[in-house]
């Protein structure tokens, strides 16, 4: 098995399986003797499956070698964040109440993905509880903080951070992560990968552990956005056990495109480091080769505000009873053992007012994303934040996030790729975000700056 | 358990109800923290309460009623 795979696009890999010249066991086996013997360094696993992996790679290689062939993800391995219900496996939600926890059924997204002949190699590390209880620290995880593939005193990002880690140390070769806000566009963009939040109810959230209801999406990391557009083809789609999954239909569509309309809010870049802000600038030069970049003024709103006062009411619901019992005690970040409490004092109309306030936000949001076919920003606003100290956060408000607030508070969604290195030498991020439904568009956008950029051929040392 | 730089009765009064709840549980450093977490969710709802809505601006909600079929 040649090591040059590790981070081979998944339609080049596809390829490779489909024509057999790669068999999807030894395909498995290297990824799974990575994460045995790497996922340890990044703290990205909580469970190897090698069993269910190898039975899943045994079927994959029966089929295509039969000419049952079923798509580009036929074969392919990938990891799933721990917070999507597996059969045979725990799934910890990344936190040490839930350490031991089973469930009998797989997440939709799980059943999707085998549907479509992936293979299913390891429960990838998160944040606890997805971040939901106010963390503010790399460590707040029963597995540990994820370290990042680019240097081992950063981290990954989160709370999607195994998902980070695993696709940026080549240990598989996409995984499924979930945002609620940032969760899949952070690790994405501080590991150099590519992230897709798809619109909210594009994928559906059976299986996967409520955080909040209403803000709540599962999409895929990967080396490319069009990696992240075959996995999201796989995924998408209506489900009688979501209510909120659409039954809009999803074809990825991979054809190219020509003149773009890129929206740019004005001073986006404020509160970026240096080098983050350079970058972008000259991610800017490269889209007008593109197409056109206007500058846009958002309507004035209070945007962090609707969605973090949704966050943090929806996700004290969601663990009422962790909370009422004390249970939150036993979590590993000491703020989110009493974070969580003072959510007791919001007030039900504050709470309403948000929710009616976030109508206005969406249809004055899809009233300017009308003009463009994408708004585009720093993906971060700085590189990766150091192991071991506090970082700064939209959530708490100690940081201005205001892309975030408006594309997870009006369900939009964004996709992520690498254009840049900072001054530390960790990836940099370009963000594009579209009106609802429209994945197909933004992906078109992210694969055209791949094209014209080598940012994402570029990978950490991890032997 | 030290006092608020600067008085602000509703997040005082919001602070209490926590601290009725759940303070037997919680440290004086830690009392501290919620204080400031329930000083900046009272901000952030003054932020939202400050903005003007009409009668006819629902909440964005999703809520179908329910029938089991068939």
């Amino acid at each position: 098995m040649k090591a040059d795979v590790l981070f081979t696009p998944l339609r080049e890999l596809g390829g490779l399986l489909r024509t057999r010249k790669l068999l999807p066991v030894e395909l498995a086996e290297l990824f799974l003797d990575r994460l045995e013997r790497l996922g340890p360094r990044y703290n990205a696993v909580v469970t190897v499956m090698r069993d269910h992996a190898l039975s899943q790679a045994r079927r994959a290689e029966g089929d295509i070698a039969a000419g049952r062939y079923r798509g580009p993800l036929h074969g392919i391995p990938y990891g799933a964040k721990d917070l999507l219900a597996t059969a045979g496996a725990p799934t910890t939600w990344g936190a040490a109440p839930y350490k031991d926890q089973r469930f009998d059924f797989d997440a939709t997204v799980i059943r999707k993905l085998e549907e479509a002949g992936a293979v299913l190699v390891a429960k990838l590390a998160m944040i606890e509880l997805a971040g939901g209880m106010g963390y503010r620290q790399p460590t707040a995880s029963f597995t540990g903080p994820c370290i990042n593939p680019w240097d081992a005193n950063a981290w990954t990002g989160g709370s999607s951070s195994g998902s980070g880690a695993a696709v940026a140390a080549g240990l598989v070769p996409f995984a499924i992560g979930s945002e609620t806000w940032g969760s899949i566009l952070s690790p994405a963009g501080y590991c150099g990968l590519a992230g897709l939040r798809p619109t909210y109810g594009r994928v559906s959230r059976h299986g996967a552990m409520a955080l909040c209801w209403s803000l709540d999406k599962l999409g895929p990391l990967a080396q490319t956005a069009d990696d992240c557009g075959l996995v999201l083809g796989a995924i998408a789609g209506p489900d009688p056990r979501d209510p909120t999954a659409s039954d809009r239909p999803y074809r990825y569509d991979a054809a190219d495109r020509k003149g773009f309309r890129f929206g740019l809010i004005t001073n986006v870049t404020d509160g970026c480091e240096d080098a983050v802000a350079e970058n972008f600038t000259r991610s800017l030069g490269v889209l007008r080769k593109m197409g056109t970049v206007e500058e846009v003024t958002l309507p004035d709103l209070p945007y962090e505000q609707i969605t973090r006062i949704i966050l943090q009411v929806e996700a004290a619901s969601a663990f009422e009873d962790l909370i009422e019992s004390g249970g939150i005690a036993e979590l590993t970040a000491p703020e989110d053992r009493h974070t969580p409490y003072a959510r007791d004092a919001i007030l039900a109309k504050d709470y309403v007012k948000a929710t009616r306030l976030r109508g206005v936000m969406a249809r004055e949001i899809d009233r300017v994303l009308g003009s463009f076919d994408a708004l585009v920003a720093p993906g971060r606003i700085n590189e990766a934040p150091v192991l071991g100290q506090e970082f700064r956060s939209a959530i708490r408000a100690t940081a201005k996030d205001v892309m975030g607030a408006v594309g997870n508070g009006a369900g939009l969604p964004a996709v992520c790729v690498p254009n840049g290195f900072g001054a530390r030498g960790l990836p940099t991020s370009i963000q594009f975000m579209g009106r609802a439904w429209e994945e197909n568009t933004i992906l078109a956008a992210a694969r055209a700056y791949q094209s014209l950029t080598d940012w994402h051929t570029r990978h950490p040392r991890v032997g | 358990m030290s006092e608020p730089a600067t008085p602000d009765p509703e997040a005082d009064a919001l602070f209490e109800i926590v601290r009725q709840r759940y303070g037997d549980r919680l440290t004086p450093e830690q009392l501290d923290e919620v204080r400031k977490i329930v000083q900046a969710q009272v901000e952030a709802a003054r932020a939202l309460r400050a903005m003007r809505l009409t009668n006819a601006d629902e909440p964005m909600q999703p809520f179908a009623p329910y029938r089991a079929e068939p």
